[in-house]
């Protein structure tokens, strides 16, 4: 009855099969066969059955799913899958989204209001997915005078400043069998000096941005965001000062270990409150969202992006505000450390790991297999929830600010960041050097 | 850099707010520190009107307001229409408010045809302008609340304003363009339970709105930035003839349903709420004040209103005025409101023109922004009350 | 009425018309006709109490006595315009501006509105701004009336001599007709 298309024709349909396949296959000998190559020079094949998985054995996994275990395994210990997906920017990427959709829910039960609904069938959870699209969709329009190559590369810078951040922030234990070796990315010694470095670059790409799109709104919101940023630079930095003198050391994970009997907000509160401000004006957030202030100055700095440029922005800046709320669990909240929550595994689990009938090896193994990490690690999921529940903590605190207050101004932000922040940081700082001197508490090896 | 501007005071009555350049022309090539900005008729914070602001750092050292966006040339085309099609398309400029733009249209009618209002109908109407006096200073509110930034604020207004649409389409039939009053009298009846059902919405309504203080107007970061901010003196205020909330923020007595009523509210207790401060925050704060009292009003109209009888007194048919003219006012939404219509014995009126609380306010919109920092320009901006519809007709 | 002359225009004439019962000659309210008879005390016969109605009075004057005028009334206690109206009468070849003149500062003058009429010549072939319908404006004595008074010049055409800012307001910036709220610009399909 109805018509396929205007003008189907079976040869055209044919042709049209044949024309994929054959991109199909010269894109898959062009690119990603080389692809899988040099992703292989780069895994550390493990050895299965007293033999090196070559790409010739992977072949049997299809016939031998248990195969693939090790593979898996190796994988996961790979510093490629670190960065890319676990503790790095895949994971930071999955609580962004997830920092979104929460965030859209809970100010719209806060306003009286339903928030994401039709997209997805329990309350819009799909919604993300499909502003995705939207943004993916998107023509992205360039303004016309704009710096082109800076204003191109702006919001991958920002994203990979967000992703570099993220990089330093250890988000569970090890395990004792590999010298506490966290999962982290960078485990760092000057793991906070890192911070402060990667934080420093916001303010410039914000600038750069806003001054390549050589527009008037971007360039009052990229003048306000490096007052902003700089200006809450300073005791941002003082605030962890006191942590770092009562613990001597600069290192992410060293910080967090030091916490194992308390955190350290219970001693410096003071330096937490300043810290939380500071990383609200950091992250340009309400009530310090002067460089987005659309009553204002239209989006600010972000007035001329369009498309998945804004998308890419917005994912920093969650990704962003991720990272900071980590930060802020890892240096005063005890980061990953907290009691069990669960029972322990049982101990054949432990021995041999999850065996299912019918497959020759152990499903997935607790024990490590050969060295790095353990993949599954009682004490690194138990850490991993704690972090996630702490971090889920702060950003609620974060996210419920933006229901209850107004904006400020940029000469009261200003006010509040020279006078007010810093004034308390080195009240922090006189703190934590009371309780130094007083012999309180004091690093290890200190006296 | 000091930021050397003239002072307020020198500002005003010199000519220098005679701008002899033309628009288009920008001071930023004469002088680097200047520049301008185009803010509207595209931009979140303007409304449907233009401001054409110049800056020097954060500071607004010219201001050139330039409506007109949604100009419709309304007394134009009252001229072409006889007395009762004029109705529907009064109402347009500020469909929020549609009951009070039309009330001094139909008090003006009555005048020039000579006919009385029925009682019940009176109480009606005056009924119906405050709680569409509440409908309008809602929306204000909300959008004051998302230019400060504050979206709590946004959506609460927003969503309570339902409970009183509800209430005026009982009445009306329609939920925003009511058309609602007419030369003589109401266009219909209200339905039987209204009285109970309009005193229970009006109570919640008012316990809704008490909660607004707590989240709005006693927030420490609104106050701080609406506090002295865009101050007018009780003299400006009265010199550039503003009017309405704007006028009583800065300390002057003058409410039009108190000074001169109209239809019956010299039998109500009004109170019009006065503000000394004449900040943004006062011109906020006197709006969100003129609600609850809208609500007391109502309140009374309710147990004062005949419990029967007509609600209309019909004209004829064509009615004609003689020749003769009438400049009837009221208080609306937005400050006195004002209609004068010239007639000439013909069923159209010769000349309508409306005199709106909007574009009353206008005239201090340049001469509070000069001098404030462009973070206040929103807060001053729509703190007069300022609908920019309406202002353009 | 009784101070009407019914000479100037046919509108004011028929005041009578309009409320014939219920407005007497001697019932004109007292406190509106102290006004009046201040003014035309002052004025003479410069001017022309149109009406006095309850709380409503207009006076009429002659272009080159506005100015004047509107300082006495200043003077008065009427401190700011409510609304400037611009009349477009061909038959007389005459624009009429009112200006409707209330009080904020004076209590008793609260209810009052007092209108002040002033006419200009009408050109059949406008050109705004640089024909013979001008007027002085107000904005020196009423500040209130400045955008009152660009509104009426791009409605209307009346150039507001005096004036620092007789630019367009409303109208859109490509507007090349005759100022619309003439009667001899058209309304399509009425």
């Amino acid at each position: 009855m109805s018509v396929i298309a205007p003008k189907f024709r079976l040869g055209y349909f044919l042709k049209g099969i044949i024309d994929n396949a054959l991109w199909i296959i010269v894109l898959v000998t062009l690119i990603v066969v080389p692809l899988i190559q040099v992703l292989l020079i780069y895994i550390n094949l493990p050895v299965v059955d007293g033999e090196l998985l070559t790409p010739f054995l992977a072949f049997t996994l299809i016939f031998h799913p248990e195969l693939a275990v090790p593979l898996v395994e190796a994988i996961i210990r790979s510093d490629l899958f670190h960065i890319a997906a676990f503790p790095g920017f895949g994971f930071a990427a999955l609580m962004a989204a997830a920092v979104i959709f929460v965030e859209r829910k809970m100010l719209a039960k806060l306003q009286l209001r339903v928030g994401p609904f039709y997209c997805g069938k329990i309350e819009g959870i799909f919604q993300l997915i499909a502003d995705g699209i939207k943004l993916v969709s998107k023509e992205i329009i360039i303004p016309d005078k704009a710096d082109k190559p800076i204003f191109w590369v702006a919001p991958l810078l920002f994203v990979g400043a967000a992703a570099a951040f993220v990089a330093l922030i250890p988000v569970a234990p090890g395990g004792e069998e590999f010298d506490n070796m966290p999962w982290v990315v960078a485990d760092l010694d000057v793991g906070l000096i890192a911070v402060f470095a990667v934080i420093g670059f916001f303010p410039i790409i914000t600038v750069l941005s806003a001054w390549s799109s050589n527009s008037k709104y971007p360039f009052i919101g990229g003048i306000r965001a490096l007052h902003q940023m700089v200006s809450f630079e300073i005791p941002l930095i003082l605030s962890l000062l006191g942590v770092v003198i009562l613990t001597g050391t600069l290192n992410l994970n060293e910080i967090v270990q030091s916490q194992t009997s308390f955190p350290w907000i219970l001693f410096l509160p003071v330096g937490a409150i300043v810290f939380f401000i500071a990383m609200l004006a950091e992250l340009e957030r309400i009530p310090f969202d002067l460089p987005e202030a659309e009553s204002e100055i239209v989006a600010g700095w972000l007035t001329e992006f369009s498309g998945m440029m804004y998308g890419l922005v917005q994912l920093g800046s969650y990704v962003k505000l991720y990272a900071f709320a980590a930060l802020f669990v890892t240096i005063f909240l005890a980061g990953y450390n907290g009691p069990s929550i669960y029972p322990d595994f049982p101990q054949d689990i432990i021995d041999d790991g999850i065996i299912i009938p019918g497959m020759t090896g152990p499903l997935l193994t607790v024990k490590p297999f050969t060295d790095g990490t353990a993949v599954l690690d009682q004490e690194m999921i138990n850490g991993l929830i704690w972090f996630v529940l702490k971090t889920a903590a702060v950003i609620f605190f974060i996210l419920l600010i933006r229901g209850v207050f107004p904006r400020v101004r940029i000469d009261m932000l200003l006010h509040i960041g020279w006078y007010k922040l810093i004034g308390l940081a080195f009240v922090n700082i006189f703190i934590a050097l009371g309780l130094l001197y007083s012999g309180i508490l004091a690093p290890a090896g200190a006296f | 850099m000091s930021k050397q501007l003239t002072p307020k005071s020198s500002k005003k009555q010199s000519p220098e707010s005679s701008k002899n350049l033309p628009p288009g022309l920008q001071l930023e090539n004469v002088d680097d520190r200047i520049m301008t900005l185009n803010v509207g008729p595209q931009h979140p914070g303007s409304g449907h009107m233009r401001l054409i602001i110049k800056v020097d750092g954060d500071y607004i050292v010219n201001c050139d307001p330039d409506p007109g966006y949604v100009h419709r040339g309304e007394e134009k085309m009252a001229e072409y229409r006889n007395y009762i099609t004029n109705i529907p398309h009064l109402e347009r400029p500020v469909i929020h408010d549609s009951c009070n733009i039309l009330y001094p249209y139909c008090l003006g009618i009555e005048e020039l045809v000579g006919i009385e209002v029925p009682e019940r109908a009176k109480y009606l109407r005056v009924i119906a302008a405050e709680l569409n006096r509440c409908v309008y200073t809602q929306y204000w509110l909300a959008i004051y609340g998302i230019f400060l930034g504050h979206s709590t604020m946004f959506m609460w207004p927003a969503g309570d304003r339902e409970l009183l649409i509800d209430l005026l389409e009982k009445m009306s039939g329609a939920r925003v363009t009511h058309a609602y009053f007419v030369p003589g009298g109401i266009r219909n009846d209200v339905p039987a339970n209204f009285e109970d059902v309009c005193l229970r919405q009006v109570n919640y309504f008012e316990k809704r709105i008490k909660e607004y203080a707590g989240i709005f107007y006693d927030n420490p970061i609104l106050i701080a930035r609406t506090k002295d901010t865009g101050v007018l003196s009780r003299e400006d205020a009265i010199r550039l003839g503003t009017t309405g909330s704007v006028l009583r923020a800065s300390g002057v007595d003058f409410d039009i349903r108190k000074k001169e009523p109209y239809d019956v509210y010299d039998e109500l207790d009004v109170h019009s709420n006065v503000m000394k401060a004449g900040d943004s925050y006062a011109r906020s704060k006197v709006p969100w004040l003129d609600m609850l009292e809208s609500c007391n009003i109502i309140r009374q109209a309710l147990e004062k209103m005949p419990k029967s009888g007509g609600v209309r007194t019909k004209l004829k048919p064509n009615p004609k005025g003689g020749d003769d003219e009438v400049y009837r006012r009221v208080e609306s939404g937005r400050g006195s409101l004002g209609m004068h219509i010239v007639s000439d014995k013909k069923p159209q009126p010769y000349r309508l023109k409306i005199s709106v609380g909007s574009f009353r306010n206008l005239i201090a919109m340049p001469y509070l922004l000069k001098g404030e920092k462009l973070g206040n320009m929103p807060a001053v901006y729509w703190s007069l009350n300022y609908w920019p519809v309406e202002a353009d007709r | 009425m009784s101070t009407s002359d019914n000479k100037e225009t046919a509108q004011e004439s028929t005041q009578v018309e309009a409320k014939p019962e219920d407005k007497p000659k001697e019932n004109l309210p007292a406190f509106e006709k102290s006004l009046t008879d201040k003014i035309q005390k002052k004025f003479g016969d410069k001017t022309e109490i149109a009406y006095v109605k309850s709380n409503r009075t207009r006076v009429n004057v002659k272009k080159e006595d506005v100015v004047k005028a509107a300082q006495f009334i200043r003077e008065m206690g009427f401190d700011h315009a409510e609304s400037v109206s611009g009349v477009d009468y061909p038959e007389s070849k005459e624009i009429e501006v009112v200006y409707h003149l209330g009080s904020y500062s004076d209590p008793t003058l609260a209810k009052q509105i007092l209108a002040l009429a002033t006419r200009a010549t009408r050109e059949d072939d406008p050109k705004p701004g640089n024909d013979s319908t001008k007027l002085p404006s107000l904005r020196d004595v009423f500040y209130s009336v400045e955008f009152h008074e660009r509104e009426c010049f791009e409605m209307l055409g009346v150039f507001f001599e005096g004036h620092p800012d007789n630019r367009r307001l409303l109208l859109p910036e490509d507007w090349a007709d005759i100022p619309p709220l003439r009667k001899d610009f058209g309304n399509k399909g009425r």
